[in-house]
């Protein structure tokens, strides 16, 4: 997102006569007046050492960033201010709508780095959610696909279809030849009519010769016809088939940040909507374009030779006939679009009331249901008994203007024909012609809207293909044992660069020992845990293990070292087997029952009547949360890593089972660096040092017993759960 | 742990859960403020602070329980961070004096933005997004909304929400007092 606007010349004339050539750091719009008008001139300028808010061509309001202690950004109902905070007392700078509130957050975030004197300037990672240009809505990339992306659409298009020049080249050719075929057609029907089909003349001999050279047109053009489908559906679905696995990989590679911006659905779109989508296009318009456009071509270039007055009349119905096409269309679709959300509708209400059957019946409130669903169908019922007689009057009168243009050369060339300057095959080939015109207008009037998908599915996925690998490989990537001495050094990190979740942290970790994570939900135990991985960079700071920068390590080479255990086990679909040695494929039958045996799963396993080949998964079999996380378990130890994460790995699981997974993993962590985050503390007693994360910092770390005696956070943390499980045992008795 | 320690133990962990109670308890009380039993001020930075029982807090936030249904009634009077308590509520702003609740209804103004469509200009449709111009009570706008979706519902009979793609929200008071033109242009939401 763009920080750095440039000012309109009055308003940087006003504030360069203010602030002199103080450098601009950011500048960025604002949409509210205070008492929430919109207004468009609205803009807050930061510099190093000032904050200004000008409005209506004025300064409004002006900040010196030396003198306030920090710059928030208020969220309130739908929209945000601005406010400068000092000594505790906040003064209110700036109002905007949602439009603006990513934006006005960095600023904000910004201009404190600058109340602290901290130079450093945010860039913002979020998209532009519309052109600055045009305004149009961006399909999630950099790009407006409408401004200036022509050039880049048909770059796009040149790089996909140089990849399969040979297939396309025969696909063209196909098209050109059937159309030559259509047009054929109609030479030798005119040539039957006027010369065969004239009692004095004609023979049966001609007739049969005719017959003959029909039959070879119209098989000739059936067995064009489905060679070119065959091919283009052949190619629609090789290039899909290409771009899905190009995008699927580049995702794979991407750092998880990338997934973190875009949603699971949103991504899922891209690798399977998104191709389908050009699939479809290549079997359902690609195949018919060059189709359509050789024949209309050549329809109207004969038309011309023939008879150019009949010729120039056809044609001049046409943009009338187009039109009128269109806009029964836009009056189909504006009908069809609310019978659908009607539909959607009493799905809806329909599904709300099944899944929430039980508290209707506890209620007693089936008739209301009953009667309020009855007058969802019938409004539906009556929408689509509407609609229905719409489209049956409004089919056969389009039918009827698409023949309106054949009226008229009826009427002219009958005329001509009459008159003797025309012949009767002649007019014959004409009128068929004219039909040939007619006949894809529909089709033509939809071509616009079908290449717009296209080029925002393309564009779409060529975002993904773009896209640089964030967390990258580092030039010399070092691949090294790791033994597990592991040091924070100021590390800053946040999701979004204007919301750190960790701020600074530091602490040295050294081999072999056991840490837990304390903390409450959102504190940043998971994200301190994710950094280690190296799911994200740092933002500031650095990490190192053993003295390496983590960045230098092969990312292969990390993972592979590095054993993790979650709270939800994701189990693939296959056999426990594979699941097991999903992170060593190459492991031993001996190496992966030594690992099932250190994570007490080997004998539950062998109880099973498959044993280790039991299928799980999606339709496999079921196994227990325990179950499970034991798995998950001998998945973590099978690679034998030098470091070992667990995140809440024992925390859904009944009191019998966790005491199994603990002894297991009491197993594991012995002489291995582990990370334990935990919300049963009673799991991290063998813990060597406990960290209690809170408001994105460290805020006690020590011992066990020296944070008990510290009677800070974690001492209160442990007692209320003491006491709670005391008066559980005791409910129990 | 010895005995002993184990005893302080005990003792501070009930310390802990009499705290946890107390909590709950803060939470579930109901306090009403009152024209006699609290002291609202304008501060200098344009918001508003509270005397209340025996505190003073230096800015407090103005939330309405019901900002659609019952804006006057119901104001809960909270500590300004995102997470903070309530402090007290106004069961009714009219029963506080004309200063004060001029104050606090600014405060709300603040705080609640939800345009009022008044007039429908245009509304585009284009590749699966909708481009509205419209007139509200805050001034002509222009924004952008998913097509299909739910990016227009209704929250009740003849009332609309409208959500853009920013995440703002407006609102249609009510859709039978826009003309047939209007109407046209919306119907393909409803």
């Amino acid at each position: 997102m763009n920080l750095h606007y440039t000012l309109p010349d009055a308003e940087r004339l006003l504030v360069t006569s203010v602030l002199g050539e103080e450098g601009i750091e950011y500048c960025v719009p604002y949409d509210l007046a205070a008492d929430g008008a919109f207004c468009d001139n609205g803009w807050v300028v930061v510099t190093r050492r000032t904050l200004l808010c000008l409005q209506g061509g004025a300064i409004i309001a002006t900040v010196s960033l030396s003198d306030t202690d920090e710059i928030v950004c208020l969220s309130n109902v739908d929209s945000g201010n601005l406010a400068a905070r000092r000594g505790g007392e906040d003064t209110f700078l700036c109002r905007f709508s949602m439009r603006h509130m990513v934006r006005l957050s960095y600023v904000a975030r910004g201009a404190t780095l600058f109340c602290r004197e901290e130079y450093r300037i945010l860039e913002s990672t979020e998209k532009e959610r519309y052109c600055p240009k045009c305004g149009t809505v961006l399909p999630g990339t950099d790009h407006c696909p409408r401004c200036g992306g022509g050039a880049r659409t048909l770059r796009r298009l040149w790089d996909l279809g140089s990849r399969y020049v040979l297939p396309l080249l025969c696909l063209t050719l196909f098209m050109a030849a059937n159309s030559a075929f259509v047009l054929w057609q109609q030479f030798v029907q005119r040539d039957f009519i006027d010369n065969v089909l004239v009692p004095a003349e004609g023979s049966v001999q001609a007739v049969l010769t005719f017959f003959g050279l029909m039959f070879v047109i119209i098989m000739s053009s059936l067995t064009l016809r489905i060679s070119r489908r065959a091919l283009s559906n052949r190619l629609g679905t090789r290039i899909s088939h290409d771009l899905r696995a190009r995008v699927f990989e580049k995702i794979n590679v991407l750092s998880l940040s990338f997934s973190d911006k875009r949603q699971a659905g949103e991504l899922m779109n891209r690798v399977v909507d998104d191709s389908g989508q050009v699939r479809m296009f290549m079997e359902e318009v690609f195949s018919e374009m060059f189709t359509q456009f050789f024949t209309i071509g050549g329809a109207i270039v004969i038309m011309l030779i023939i008879n150019p007055t009949l010729a120039l009349l056809t044609i001049a119905f046409m943009p009338l006939a187009a039109l009128l096409v269109r806009l029964f269309r836009n009056r189909e679709m504006r009908l069809w679009r609310q019978q659908w959300r009607y539909n959607d509708q009493v799905n809806n209400r329909l599904q709300d009331v099944i899944s929430g059957i039980r508290v209707v019946k506890s209620f007693g409130q089936e008739q209301r249901e009953t009667a309020r669903f009855q007058e969802y169908t019938a409004r539906y019922c009556e929408l689509q008994r509407r609609n229905e007689k719409f489209f049956a009057t409004l089919y056969p009168f389009v039918t009827l203007v698409l023949t309106i243009g054949s009226f008229f050369v009826y009427y002219f060339g009958g005329a001509d024909v009459i008159g003797g300057t025309m012949t009767i095959g002649e007019l014959t080939q004409f009128t068929a012609y004219a039909a040939m015109l007619y006949g894809p207008l529909g089709w033509l009037t939809r071509l616009p809207r079908m290449l717009m998908r296209l080029t925002n599915s393309l564009e779409r996925m060529y975002d993904i293909l773009d896209e640089e690998v964030e967390v990258a490989e580092h030039e010399n990537a070092v691949e090294k044992e790791i033994e597990g001495n592991i040091r924070f050094e100021d590390v800053t990190f946040g999701y979004r660069s204007y919301e750190p979740v960790l701020n600074k942290i530091n602490f040295e970790v050294k081999k072999g020992e056991m840490i837990g994570l304390v903390g409450a939900s959102g504190s940043g135990k998971s994200t301190l845990i994710n950094l280690i991985m190296r799911l994200y960079d740092v933002d500031d700071g650095r990490i190192t293990v053993d003295g390496t920068d983590l960045r230098e390590f092969s990312k292969e080479s990390l993972h592979r070292q590095i054993g993790v255990v979650l709270q939800e086990t994701f189990l693939f679909t296959g056999s426990i087997y594979d699941n097991i040695r999903y992170a060593k494929p190459d492991a031993t039958p001996a190496e992966i029952i030594q690992a099932a045996k250190m994570a007490n799963a080997h004998e539950f396993i062998v109880r099973f009547p498959d044993g280790y080949d039991t299928y799980v998964g999606e339709h496999g079999y079921t196994l227990s949360g325990g179950e499970r996380q034991r798995i998950a378990i001998a998945r973590a130890i099978l690679h034998r890593p030098h470091l070992l994460v667990l995140d809440e790995a024992t925390s859904s699981l009944d009191t019998e089972t966790e005491f199994q997974i603990q002894e297991a993993l009491d197993r594991l962590t012995e002489g291995r660096t582990t990370f334990a985050i935990a919300h049963r503390l009673s799991t991290l007693r063998n813990a060597d040092r406990i960290f209690v994360l809170d408001n994105h910092g460290i805020a006690e770390m020590g011992t066990h017993n020296e944070l008990i005696r510290q009677k800070g956070v974690y001492y209160g943390l442990v007692m209320a759960q003491m006491q709670m499980h005391k008066i559980r045992n005791e409910e129990t008795v | 742990m010895s005995d002993k320690t184990l005893k302080t133990a005990e003792t501070a962990a009930l310390d802990v859960i009499e705290r946890e109670k107390q909590a709950v308890e803060d939470l579930i009380a109901m306090r009403s403020i009152t024209a006699e039993n609290a002291v609202f001020k304008r501060t200098a930075g344009g918001f508003v602070s509270l005397e209340f029982g025996d505190k003073t807090y230096p800015r407090v936030a103005i939330h309405r329980c019901f900002p659609h249904s019952d804006p006057t009634h119901y104001i809960s009077v909270r500590m300004p961070d995102n997470d903070g308590k309530e402090i007290a509520l106004i069961e009714d702003l009219n029963a506080l004096p004309e200063d004060v609740r001029t104050m606090l209804l600014e405060q709300m103004e603040l705080r609640y933005f939800s345009p009022k469509i008044m007039k429908i200009y245009d509304i585009k449709s284009e590749y699966g997004y909708s481009y509205w111009d419209v007139l509200t009570d805050r001034g002509r706008c222009r924004f952008t909304a998913r097509m299909g979706g739910n990016s227009v519902y209704s929250i009740g009979h003849n009332r609309y929400l409208v959500n853009d793609l920013d995440g703002n929200r407006f609102e249609i008071a009510d859709i039978s007092a826009l003309t047939a033109k209007e109407m046209k242009k919306l119907d393909i939401f409803i």
